[in-house]
């Protein structure tokens, strides 16, 4: 028997079970806006509050929802989510807005978003589906940050829109898709690394 | 599959639906001022940094093109303003292209595009939408394609400088035939 509330499965999300490093669900929007931090953070506000707001009702609702409606159900809810976010940018941050662009809309077929509906809030209560969605949430934008860094860093040799080096000539590379491929591949290493240590060299 | 299950089903998703959409017209009402608002003051952020001096922006038309007419405080016009839709490579570049009394450009800002972050969204920056103040039609070309061509194409983006090039260029020839 599960705890009611259980923190492991927060933390859980951010290491070990990491939807980038670990499900590897939800890839094309990594690829898609890794190229700028300022545009990766706004995309992981926008995945943490759809995420845990689709996992919270998800969770609410599971036990009147019959099994072969659950899926139409569940892209409603996370729909639904995903256009308040996108009306909400949209007045309160037009140009974060304007750069996530069809992505945002786009959240609502992340499959990290339904694998989580699907996989964890329809079996779990609801205080271990928001802390699994902030978790996941949490993890994605942290590993998306890294990612934009890199990427930013070195693609274009700026942080945060700020202009790091003079006289630096930028891998082209590194900000076009291919760059991601990399960095997400290398990441994905070190996390074997880390965890199975001596295990693989 | 039992019969109850059939008629939950239906009943759960209309509810789910109706209770959505609800919400979303609730939201939408609330933020839609508040949107457009942002619109219009993005609107007016550029069309300032095109004309500083200018003072009030009147809509008008010339030969069906569209144009923005900007006054000074005496009421006297100093240029317009056009909007051009260009093709470039992730899909359509919108500009707006200050131009003086003389027919020359005064400024360019990108209002909207989709290019490549890093590379093609490099056109949104001022050294390069600068090398076109002051520039004339046949001095619009790219260095890379035509010998009395003035602009530099940025690394790695000739289609999204191209694009921008031509649109500007196709501009001026509008302007032109239509003052024949």
């Amino acid at each position: 028997m599960k705890k009611i509330i259980d923190f492991k499965v927060f933390l859980n999300g951010i290491w070990k079970e990491n939807p980038i490093l670990f499900i590897m669900l939800g890839l094309c929007p990594v690829l898609a806006v890794s190229g700028s931090v300022k545009d990766a953070l706004g995309m992981g506000i926008a995945v943490i509050f759809v995420l845990t707001g689709s996992n919270m009702v998800i969770s609410l609702i599971r036990k009147i929802v019959p099994s072969y409606v659950r899926i139409p159900v569940f892209i409603v809810v996370i729909a639904t989510f995903v256009t308040i976010t996108d009306y909400f940018l949209a007045a309160y941050s037009p140009q974060i807005h304007k750069n996530l662009g069809v992505y945002l809309p786009l959240i609502v077929v992340n499959c990290i978003i339904l694998g989580r509906a699907e996989g964890f809030a329809s079996k779990n209560n609801i205080f271990n589906s928001i802390l699994d969605g902030l978790g996941m949430g949490i993890g994605f934008t942290l590993i998306i940050f890294v990612i934009s860094s890199i990427r930013e860093i070195l693609g274009n040799g700026t942080f945060m829109g700020k202009i790091l080096f003079t006289n630096f000539n930028p891998f082209l590379i590194m900000i076009m898709p291919p760059g991601a491929f990399l960095v997400i591949g290398i990441l994905i290493a070190l996390k074997q690394k880390i965890e199975k240590g001596k295990k693989i060299c | 599959m039992k019969k109850k299950d059939i008629v939950m089903g239906i009943v759960v998703l209309t509810f789910i639906s109706g209770l959505s959409g609800y919400l979303l017209a609730q939201v939408y009402n609330n933020t839609k001022p508040k949107i457009e608002e942002a619109k219009k003051q993005e609107e007016e952020k550029l069309n300032k940094e095109i004309f500083p001096e200018g003072v009030k922006f009147e809509e008008k038309e010339m030969n069906k093109i569209k144009y923005l007419s900007v006054l000074n405080e005496n009421n006297e016009e100093i240029g317009k303003i056009f909007e051009v839709k260009t093709l470039g490579y992730g899909g359509y570049i919108y500009l707006k292209v200050g131009i003086d009394k003389e027919d020359k450009i005064k400024k360019i800002k990108v209002k909207q595009h989709n290019e490549t972050p890093g590379l093609g969204s490099k056109i949104t920056q001022d050294n390069f939408l600068n090398q076109f103040i002051g520039k004339t039609k046949d001095e619009i070309y790219l260095k890379k394609d035509k010998i009395d061509g003035k602009i530099d194409a940025i690394t790695g983006a000739t289609i999204s400088s191209r694009s921008i090039v031509e649109g500007v260029r196709k501009l001026l020839e509008k302007i032109r035939e239509g003052e024949k």
